[in-house]
């Protein structure tokens, strides 16, 4: 059964249809073509697949299409203003905290929804904000790096 | 030694890529979308072992949508493996383990594909599994290969089943040694399977070209060599056979063995390509993952060393049994590598050590980040400290007193250039506060070293082009996936060629483009490509400079590029701009191409002569044991590490904290966990615990310099290291905190709450 979805993305208005059972995910990737929210563990457990709805941080994977109804969502991709990067986003590049890449969009966007609660992150915020994000090459060292060179600079 | 002066060596500007992954833009393997593609799914055995009776896949075929069902019938009878050639791409006749693929399905939607793969009806008749190594080594076994004989380096009176890689270190007379010790010390340590888990999921695609060639996309850290195996798999010529690597979300080794990695995901999605001309896509599911791609083998081994009461080693026997699982994948090479390792990176005047890999049911080994090291330096380093204990000496003044020096030789290497093991033993000392350092009830203090192989293995080659406004595009055969290729070799090539790292753009492998190469394994890019990258930015600034030479009034010997600009040395007034000169080629060669190669020749050549400068390390942690529940709680940790010059310090800096984590996961809380029938009982991200940012300390490190290594600039390779020593080091500050010795990993709290009430501690 394919149903329609009327939804607003990165500020801008999304009508689509999709199968009842598609995820925001699948929604976002397959539907719309938007790549930037990234595929892995499809459980809800990594966080590669973050995004922010109604300005909560949600595994986009485990969350129905269907839900996003008259929601709010912003995607990695609707971040940056135009060439001009988030500080989050350029805060990730300067402390080397990319390595493959993949976690990153997911961590972008949990650490933007912290940095949009609470400007001044203490340590117990910040571990529980990215809790529910894997990331397997850093070693987490540089991403909390990130982290506090973005909240110094928002 | 003078420290070298560089423009940018050694420093850390921001990654080639970086803001396309920042902005979502980065295309990863399974970004991809080809134009009409069709959905392919993999159907896996349901057996652990099993002969495969029949295969009925007509109800399949008449699902509307499907396009092709295929199994082993529908492939050339041929098969592929790394030491033994041991295995189809789909199976034939047996299964041997839950992930080995069976069929494959190309449909319109994978809903479609995946319901295609429940009506596929397959007749198994059972067999016995073997889950256990060294049960399945015995010699009433049940065979899982007939049709494999024995390695032929096994003594005649040794009887085995299942085994498929035998390595033997023998030096001086042990026997007489242990006899003349004052202690003997005689232990068993085991680790278990854990799974690479890199995030992005292994996929591929594959299309038929008009021409007949076959164009396939892949996620794999070595591209030619999956060229290779899909044409023999396939039986296409080589060259009708192109492999295109997208960007990769993390590999780990886990995609770094051609087509076995993801148990031959290229060939089955070229094979569904061939027969429906369409193109076709898989990604697998995590879970499907971690069941059927490559591991890091779990290895039991048994460990006996004799020392003098000085703490002098005099003698280490052994016994390594590694679980190469249901085909023999990098297990030979893997278990080979352990085996020496048992030996130690010490003084060690005698030995005798035995390594079979053995044969199972389980998941197949994949060359996973320092394979055989990890599970080696375990055993090892846990019982350098066992043994320091029983002697009362300190496990530090034990590790110092049998230190190799300069051109002595260790298990597996013929001589040492030069030995930084002391000064990352000193150094991390010190940052941990070794004696110094107040450590309250029930909080312990460890450490740990490890080393890592040199060179020994493939060449490599670059090519490096001058455009004409003066960027610089360079070609190398190694993938990135947050190594090498887009954080050093950019900057080599900058530093030689007097750009900007940004004016620097280094190429996706494509095979029809790039130059040969094995694949970004084995700590190796640095070393391979980019000694090549720098030779090939060097031959590329001759050209510039001949070119040049005749604008300038000058000797192309005196001649400098700095920002962007080619200048007489000394008159910094005569000058021409990079651009002009590599426009003016185009009426001279045409294009500024400069070549270089990494020589192996060159490289083993060098190791004879002058000995390995291999890397080494020592690591250090603090760690709070909670004797109620077994909970380990990491307070501090260090690491320090001798990986010679660095090319791009973050690189360096995050594959070591990487590494170490990746560790500290198998240490703590990482295994794949079997049934009796050879199920995986936690194949998802919801049952396979993985260390996020709450159970980890921040990892301190500290980078010595040893005497330059094989690499650029004396670099050493950095990727694989640091995954060493972790397991140990954190093992031996429970025991320091606690008396207890826990020898099988992980130290989870099951496993060390048992420890402690063995011992009466709990």
């Amino acid at each position: 059964m394919s149903v329609k979805i009327n939804t607003t993305i990165n500020g801008q208005a999304v009508s689509a249809s999709a199968e009842a059972s598609t995820s925001l995910l699948e929604f976002l990737r397959d539907t719309l073509e938007m790549k930037g929210s990234k595929l892995c563990c499809n459980t809800g457990e990594c966080g590669a697949c973050t995004v922010i709805y109604n300005g909560k941080p949600i595994n986009s994977c485990v969350t129905m299409a269907a839900d996003a109804n008259g929601a709010q969502i912003t995607t990695i991709e609707g971040l940056a203003d135009g060439d001009k990067l988030h500080p989050v986003q350029q805060a990730f590049i300067d402390t080397g905290a990319v390595q493959c890449g993949y976690c990153t969009p997911g961590y972008i966007m949990s650490v933007k929804a912290l940095l949009d609660r609470t400007k001044k992150p203490t340590q117990a915020d910040i571990e529980e904000a990215v809790s529910g994000n894997i990331c397997r090459c850093t070693g987490y060292n540089k991403i909390v790096d990130a982290i506090h060179l973005a909240a110094a600079k928002l | 030694m003078a420290k070298a002066e560089y423009k940018v060596i050694g420093t850390s500007p921001a990654r080639m890529g970086g803001i396309d992954r920042v902005i979502g833009k980065g295309v990863y393997g399974i970004d991809l979308m080809l134009k009409d593609q069709l959905h392919g799914a993999i159907l896996r055995s349901q057996y652990a072992h099993a002969k495969i009776i029949s295969i009925d896949t007509s109800e399949a075929k008449k699902l509307p949508g499907v396009h092709a069902v295929i199994t082993a019938e529908d492939a050339p009878n041929v098969r592929y493996g790394r030491s033994y050639i041991d295995r189809h791409i789909l199976a034939r006749g047996k299964v041997r383990f839950m992930g080995d693929p069976v069929a494959a399905v190309a449909a319109d939607t994978l809903a479609i594909a995946k319901a295609a793969l429940k009506k596929i009806k397959v007749t198994y008749e059972p067999l016995p599994v073997l889950i256990d190594a060294e049960e399945a080594m015995k010699p009433d076994a049940v065979v899982l290969h007939d049709d494999m004989p024995l390695p032929k380096n096994i003594p005649a009176d040794v009887k085995v089943r299942n085994v498929c890689g035998f390595t033997q270190v023998h030096v001086g007379d042990p026997d007489k040694a242990m006899a003349e010790a004052d202690l003997v010390v005689e232990e068993v340590y085991e680790t278990k399977m854990i799974h690479p888990q890199y995030l992005e999921p292994r996929s591929a695609a594959a299309q038929m070209e008009p021409n007949g060639r076959l164009t396939v996309w892949a996620n794999a850290q070595a591209p030619f060599p999956v060229r290779q195996e899909v044409a023999k798999m396939l039986g296409m010529p080589l060259n009708n056979v192109r492999v295109i690597s997208a960007d990769i979300g993390g590999g780990f080794g886990g995609k770094g063995s051609g087509i076995t990695s993801g148990a031959a995901i290229e060939p089955i999605c070229g094979l569904l390509a061939q027969k429906t001309k369409r193109a076709v896509m898989i990604v697998l599911d995590k879970a499907e993952e971690t069941i059927s791609t490559t591991i890091r083998s779990g290895a039991k081994m048994y460990i006996k060393t004799g020392v003098k009461k000085d703490g002098t080693i005099l003698a280490r026997t052994g016994k390594v049994i590694y679980d190469t699982g249901g085909y023999s994948g990098f297990g030979v090479q893997a278990g080979g590598r352990c085996t020496n390792m048992l030996g130690g990176w010490y003084l060690m005047p005698n030995a005798h050590i035995d390594g079979y890999t053995v044969y199972t049911n389980k998941q197949v080994c994949g060359p996973v980040r320092g394979p055989g090291g990890p599970q080696a330096a375990f055993a090892v380093e846990s019982h350098m400290d066992t043994i320091a204990a029983k002697l009362g000496m300190d496990p530090t003044e034990f590790r110092l007193k049998n230190i190799p020096k300069p051109g002595d030789k260790i298990i597996g290497v013929h001589k040492l250039r030069d030995v930084s093991l002391g000064e990352t033993i000193k150094v991390a000392k010190e940052n941990i506060g070794w004696g110094k350092v107040k450590l309250e009830k029930n909080q312990g203090i460890g450490l740990a070293t490890g080393s890592w192989i040199e060179s020994a293995g493939p060449g490599g080659g670059a090519i490096v082009k001058v455009n004409e406004d003066g960027s610089v595009t360079v070609h190398v055969g190694k993938i990135d996936m947050g190594t090498a290729p887009r954080f050093g070799i950019p900057v080599i090539v900058a530093e030689e060629l007097g750009v900007p790292v940004e004016d620097v753009t280094v190429l996706s492998v494509d095979t029809d483009a790039s130059p040969w190469d094995a694949g970004t394994v084995g700590s190796r890019a640095i070393l391979v490509s980019g000694t090549a990258s720098q030779r090939a930015a060097i031959d590329a600034r001759t050209q510039l400079f001949k070119i040049a030479a005749g604008q300038l009034e000058a000797s192309p010997d005196d001649l400098e590029i700095v920002d962007r600009q080619i200048r007489v040395k000394g008159t910094p007034s005569k000058t021409v701009a990079l651009s002009v000169v590599a426009t003016n080629a185009h009426n001279v060669i045409g294009e500024v191409i400069g070549r270089g190669y990494c020589d192996n020749l060159e490289l083993m050549a060098e190791e004879k002569a002058h000995g390995s400068s291999q890397p080494f390390t020592t690591h250090a942690c603090i760690v709070e044991v909670d004797t109620m529940t077994g909970n380990v709680k990491i307070l501090k940790y260090v690491a320090v590490h001798d990986i010679g010059q660095p090319i791009h310090l973050a690189a360096v800096e995050g594959q070591i904290e990487g590494a170490t984590a990746m560790s500290i996961g198998q240490a703590l809380c990482e295994q794949v966990v079997f049934d009796k029938d050879g199920k995986t009982l936690n194949p998802s991200f919801v049952d396979y615990l993985m260390p996020t940012l709450n159970m980890m300390p921040r990892i301190e490190t500290t980078l010595v310099h040893g005497y330059p290594g094989a690499g650029p600039y004396g670099a050493k390779g950095a990727g694989e290291i640091a995954c060493v020593p972790p397991m140990a080091c954190i093992a031996n500050a429970i025991f320091n905190a606690t008396g207890v010795r826990v020898t099988k990993l992980p130290l989870s709290p099951e496993n060390v709450l048992r420890a402690l009430k063995e011992a009466g501690k709990a």
